[in-house]
């Protein structure tokens, strides 16, 4: 019973973190109808290199990991493989015409303006979340702590 | 030097020494090797700052020139949250009422800053046009600020107890994003008009809808490449139970110090 409520919670929260970009977003359609271009290439494009960027950067964390457990291997190789297979899908997309292609001339440079693209998106990111949650944990500490009420016997 | 060569050791070697110096820093258990990923950090950082005056020729030092642009009012507003946090209920360390003003200066300032930076002439221009990884970053962190604000809204909401001041706050946090938004769809700035704010911005949700989708998509694959390696570890080592002998030897250990207590104890 309680499991199914804490699925419930856990799914109106995926909701809520869909849906307050989906009416962001609808709002800017339904004020600008003309825009909407190249939003699929922008898509694919950070999916694929966010994929390949995130790949690489827990494969880094398996160093920490391997710490702890004689240093494997098979696990540095399996996400080597999952970055690899990231860069390769994005090399490989962007090569098949205009399919992937944005205002850059070459592969190498959309490739690269894609990389620092992520790499705006991670700051923006980063500076959101520490104003989200800034601002959460400065209230929480000026919140006085609270006294434990013991009712009297 | 070649130009492309200065490129990559200036821009991009210094980029992926800066992200490996962040990773050593922040995982590393050794202090001397955390130090040395600082060092890294520090070094790729300022490396990737330069590019501006290092690598005039490359369209790539625009990125640096966004960085130096918004590093002013980022720091205000790490530091400024920083003392306001420190400066309430902390039982040690707590900074001083002059510092917690300070800290609520240093925010609004920061927020005053990025939004001259939309609304008014201080929009970081590079070389003579004005940058586009400003016009990236804007709609997308006022995107993320306002999706955030709402879905922590509702995890306090859902999990907190009794924490309604909170809950203004972000609902207040929310509200203002989205009037942020809504005026740079209505209104042009002195630099960005309202139809390339609204193009950057739709962007900005292809952007952010993508990198969730492939950072899940490399999580799971993540969790699912340990969890076949762990399921092929062999199980460790049974013990054998143990003989009377040490069952004899375990329980005088524990009769040695489990016993009844005595009243003038």
């Amino acid at each position: 019973m309680s499991e199914s409520k804490g699925m419930n919670k856990l799914s109106n929260l995926l909701l809520v973190a869909l849906a307050t970009p989906t009416v962001l977003l609808g709002l800017t359609y339904a004020l600008h109808p003309d825009i909407g271009d190249g939003t699929l290439i922008r898509f694919a494009n950070s999916m694929l290199t966010s994929f390949t960027m995130i790949s690489f950067l827990l494969l880094l964390t398996l160093f920490v990991y391997g710490d702890t457990r004689k240093r494997p291997v098979a696990p540095l190789l399996g996400m080597l493989m999952c970055g690899l297979t990231g860069a390769a899908l994005t090399l490989f997309f962007l090569t098949q015409g205009d399919l992937l292609m944005e205002d850059n001339g070459s592969v190498r440079a959309q490739a690269l303006s894609n990389v620092i693209r992520f790499s705006t998106t991670a700051i923006a990111l980063c500076i959101a979340a520490l104003i989200v949650l800034g601002m959460v944990f400065a209230s929480l500490m000026h919140t006085p702590p609270r006294r434990l009420k013991f009712e009297e016997e | 030097m070649e130009e492309s060569f200065q490129a990559f050791l200036l821009f991009w070697l210094a980029g992926l020494c800066a992200v490996f110096g962040l990773m050593l820093g922040f995982f590393s258990k050794h202090s001397g090797t955390r130090r040395f990923g600082m060092f890294l950090l520090s070094l790729g950082s300022i490396s990737i700052l330069a590019t501006p005056w290092t690598l005039t020729f490359s369209p790539s030092s625009a990125f640096g020139h966004f960085l130096g642009s918004i590093l002013g009012p980022s720091v205000l507003l790490g530091v400024g949250l920083y003392n306001i946090a420190f400066s309430g209920h902390v039982p040690v360390g707590r900074l001083t009422e002059g510092d917690k003003r300070a800290g609520f200066a240093m925010v609004l300032i920061a927020m005053l800053w990025f939004e001259g930076m939309h609304w008014w002439v201080l929009t970081p221009t590079y070389p003579d046009e004005i940058n586009r990884y400003w016009l990236i970053f804007w709609p997308t962190l006022l995107l993320l600020t306002a999706s955030s604000s709402f879905v922590a809204y509702s995890i306090v909401k859902i999990v907190g107890d009794d924490r309604n001041q909170e809950q203004r706050l972000l609902l207040v946090l929310f509200g203002f994003t989205s009037l942020l938004v809504l005026l740079g769809l209505l209104r042009d700035g002195p630099n960005v008009e309202t139809a390339q704010f609204a193009e950057e911005f739709w962007l900005a949700g292809a952007d952010v809808f993508g990198l969730m989708v492939g950072a899940a998509l490399a999580i799971l694959l993540f969790a699912f490449v340990l969890a076949i390696y762990e399921a092929q570890q062999p199980l460790p080592k049974q013990l054998d139970p143990p003989t009377t002998k040490q069952l004899q030897e375990a329980a005088k250990h524990i009769a040695k110090h489990v016993g009844e207590v005595k009243e003038d104890e």
